[in-house]
């Protein structure tokens, strides 16, 4: 039972930061009908940039938080090359968040090198009920848990963030309401960015990231968003959470090797469920 | 009835062709086996572009069926089948796995679809690497024997450059007349609106399912190929770096123009491998192949989808079509250009 | 027109392509301060092309907009924001203007007040019309332009939206241009009118003159006499 909920803890991080990155898929989809598979970038920019702020001597916290502001930057440049033109159709962009994801490669690699990182995070145990797990696995929920509820404040409260869901709901009526539906786009890009950043941050110290993890973190996030349908943010950090349970359980009592095909295969048969269940009259 | 553009274009496809085979043996050598690997990738994007362009389908996980069809011709090859059934039995065997797993998968639309094919790629590498017995786990199998039929055997890279360049002809034939067919008029409509499709009375999940099968036999007969060519084959040699690879030489060249799967093979393996050359000079540091092939890789990328977001070809045609404005074809050409571009947009 | 004073819109010579079809093809139009203007025509003759263009949403390939004031667009099919609240698409129609207080449109209509905290897309069409055409005028326009107030409306609701118009236009001095298909409401409720066809102008008048005009009544209101 204690190990159960070992795996259980430990899966609930590492879906945490799948959720970070998988609202970030969210929130630029919504907005520019772009997937932006740039995304796993943001987290392994943003493990490197925590990495060498630290190194250079700045405090734990200032310097995550740094990383973090700057890859929302960098998510801004990212929105600002794959929007290109206006009228650039999402499928060019789509592209083009790939070429900027190869590119960051080059940049990692001339940067930092081509060896993984890591640093350490919040180190020693914390006993909760008898189970004890990393503070740093704590750190990750809270994290995750305060961003979402600042971006549900975000998009829900504020006229910002109203305008924003006007451009996902209807682009051409949010253009009659005189809504710079680009400008939007650019700041989804950013807080984007920033999302990924944070998974990035938070996830460099349980595994150590390299120029190319991107992909696997992408995939993740893809995963858990599309499980929204790219467009509800509650479901797609849900679909996080649990991705991250069911690659723990499986790596704790399987074998770890197993731990990404079969959450995607549980994951797919949802998925296929649920289109069964919505379109039975079609064939 | 043939028009002179039609004769015209028959000479030049014909030219184009004996220049095709007249090429290999003068290339040199370093440029042989690059002859042979545009031409496996024409084939497999002619079919991805045939999935997306055609059927409006998305694939993130083509490089599955292209490891399916190295599998299925290597795994019986090296315990001694005649390998030149390996060729059938690469392309079989993933065109039967893809309208297997089809028919439950492309009831997913859109995003989902991607994501599925991207799954389905992903779980099919881990079951390879474990599956140790049968396709010799992460280590991969070795030794799989030439190609050959009777007495005849491929060793050479410019005989697999005749096999290969044979393949693509095939594949091309069989997709303009796919294309040209009745159930490809069909298909465009799909593209186009499937309820529209479905309300005319076209089978849309059976047509649906008959594209994807085919785009997979043709990366099936590429994958086989591939195995013979290199005569090793592991899970690495198929990441999903690579799927995204023919994704972005389908949009390169343009999706749904079947000359566009040749061009975008060609630009985007050229310039790999450029970069690679330059890359590796005397006296370059050890980073700087890899540094400047991803970074120039991207920015090729970058630029063409931001200047031809439609792909090289179908801007070229469009080109060509709107200067020959008077032309009366020109109107239809124009309309057709129109047509794909807007699929384009409204493909995930 | 108003002799003398300068129009609030004027648009010359309008051209609108694209990609090969011409969709605007050389259009003048003027509408002036406090006037009510109908644009009709059939389905694809340019009309909502000539309102997105004047709206800034479409370039125009030659020709010149002026536009002495604010416009805002109730747009075709009314394209509320669905899964927002009735009071957050009005609050949203004010984001070029400081002034978000919704106060005014509840005067407006009253019936939206016990909707207010409703999700837009739950509503019935005719209450949607009147969120859209609230959210339009919460942008505080001099020129309010409607596409298709009609479309897919019972009669009296049409009837009842038709006069909340007329009295906007009469109180506040607002101008209106109304879109569309129902000409007979156009010509009822405008004192000016164009009629527009494959992308021009076919005629211009007052809206008795074209009322009374053989080839209008044939071509926009001879089914509805039988109707």
């Amino acid at each position: 039972m204690t190990l159960f909920l070992q795996y259980l803890a430990a899966g609930i991080a590492s879906g945490s930061t799948f959720a970070l990155v998988a609202t970030g898929f969210v929130v630029i989809y919504r907005v520019t009908g772009v997937i932006n598979f740039a995304q796993g970038v943001f987290a392994v920019l943003g493990g490197f940039l925590a990495y060498s702020l630290l190194q250079a001597g700045v405090a734990h916290g200032l310097a995550e938080s740094l990383a973090v502001l700057i890859t929302a930057a960098i998510g801004l440049v990212v929105g600002l090359v794959a929007l290109g033109r206006r009228g650039t159709p999402p499928l060019a962009s789509l592209i083009v968040t790939l070429g900027l994801a190869i590119f960051s490669y080059a940049v990692v690699i001339t940067t930092w090198g081509d060896h993984p990182i890591s640093y350490e995070g919040l180190s020693g145990l914390l006993a909760i009920g008898g189970v004890s797990m990393q503070r740093q696995y704590v750190l990750i929920v809270g994290a995750a848990v305060v961003t979402f509820l600042a971006l549900a404040l975000l998009f829900g409260r504020t006229y910002l963030g109203m305008a924003l869901t006007a451009c996902s709901s209807d682009q051409r009526a949010a253009r009659l309401m005189g809504i710079d539906v680009w400008r939007m786009g650019l700041l989804a890009f950013a807080v984007g960015g920033g999302l990924g950043g944070l998974a990035g941050v938070l996830l460099t110290p349980l595994q150590p990231v390299q120029f190319d993890s991107d992909v696997g973190i992408a995939v993740n996030g893809f995963a858990a968003a599309i499980f929204g349908g790219l467009v509800r943010p509650v479901t797609a950090f849900a679909g996080g959470l649990v991705l991250g349970v069911a690659e723990a359980m499986v790596a704790g009592y399987y074998r770890s090797s197993y731990e990404t095909a079969i959450a995607l295969a549980v994951m797919l048969a949802l998925m296929l469920w649920q289109a069964s269940r919505r379109a039975p009259s079609e064939e | 009835m043939i028009g002179p553009r039609a004769r015209s274009r028959r000479v030049v496809v014909a030219v184009l062709a004996a220049a095709t085979l007249a090429l290999p043996p003068l290339l040199p050598p370093e440029w042989q086996s690059l002859y042979v690997f545009i031409g496996l990738y024409a084939i497999v994007t002619c079919g991805l572009s045939l999935l997306m362009g055609f059927a409006g389908q998305v694939s993130l996980g083509q490089a599955a069926f292209y490891a399916i069809g190295a599998y299925a011709a290597a795994i019986p090859a090296v315990r001694g089948a005649p390998p030149a059934l390996g060729l059938l039995a690469g392309t079989v065997v993933a065109a039967a796995i893809a309208a297997a797993i089809g028919v439950p998968l492309l009831r997913l639309r859109g995003h989902y679809l991607a994501f599925g094919t991207l799954a389905f790629q992903l779980i099919l590498l881990t079951f390879i690497a474990e599956a140790g017995d049968l396709t010799g786990g992460d280590i991969g199998l070795r030794g799989i024997p030439p190609l050959g039929l009777g007495g005849v055997q491929a060793v050479t890279p410019v005989e697999y450059a005749y096999v290969t360049w044979v393949a693509v002809a095939a594949v091309f034939l069989v997709t303009r007349n796919v294309v040209r067919s009745r159930p490809g008029r069909a298909l465009r409509a799909l593209a186009t609106s499937e309820s529209a499709a479905a309300a005319a009375g076209v089978p849309v999940a059976a047509y649906k399912v008959m594209v994807f099968a085919l785009s997979a036999a043709y990366a099936g007969l590429a994958g086989a190929i591939y195995a013979f060519f290199l005569s090793y084959i592991a899970p690495g040699s198929f990441p999903i770096l690579l799927s995204i690879q023919f994704l972005v030489m389908a949009a390169v060249g343009g999706l749904g123009a079947v000359w566009g799967s040749l061009v975008g093979a060609a630009v985007v393996t050229l310039v790999v491998q450029l970069l690679q050359e330059v890359g590796s000079l005397p006296g370059m540091p050890t980073q700087v192949p890899a540094v400047l092939s991803y970074a120039v890789y991207a920015l090729v990328l970058i630029v063409v989808m931001l200047l031809l977001p439609s792909g090289i070809v179908p801007a070229l045609t469009a080109r060509a079509a709107s200067r020959r404005r008077d032309d009366a074809a020109s109107t239809e050409a124009t309309l057709g250009d129109d047509a794909r571009a807007s699929r384009l947009s409204s493909v995930p | 027109m108003p002799e003398g004073s300068e129009p609030l819109l004027e648009v010359h010579d309008l051209v609108v392509r694209y990609g090969a079809a011409t969709a605007l093809d050389g259009v003048d139009l003027a509408v002036g301060r406090a006037e009510m203007v109908a644009l009709v025509g059939p389905n694809g003759a340019g009309k909502t092309t000539l309102l997105d263009t004047v709206s800034g949403l479409v370039a125009p390939a030659a020709g010149r907009i002026e536009l002495r004031g604010r416009l805002a667009q109730v747009p075709e099919g009314r394209r509320l924001f669905p899964e927002m609240t009735v009071e957050d698409n009005l609050r949203l129609g004010a984001w070029r203007v400081r002034d978000r207080r919704v106060g005014p449109v509840y005067e407006l209509f009253p019936h939206l007040v016990e909707l207010r905290r409703r999700k837009a897309g739950s509503l019935s069409c005719g209450e949607q019309q009147m969120v859209a055409v609230g959210r339009a005028l919460m942008g505080q326009p001099d020129l309010l332009a409607v596409d298709e107030l009609s479309l897919g409306l019972a009669p009296q609701i049409v009837d009842t939206l038709a006069e909340h118009l007329q009295d906007l236009n009469r109180r506040s001095g607002m101008a209106i241009l109304l879109v569309e298909q129902n000409a007979r409401l156009a010509l009822d409720i405008c004192s000016r009118a164009y009629v527009i066809e494959a992308g021009r102008i076919a005629l211009t008048g007052p809206s008795e003159q074209l009322r009374n005009s053989p080839a209008v009544q044939a071509a926009y209101l001879g089914g509805a006499y039988e109707a």
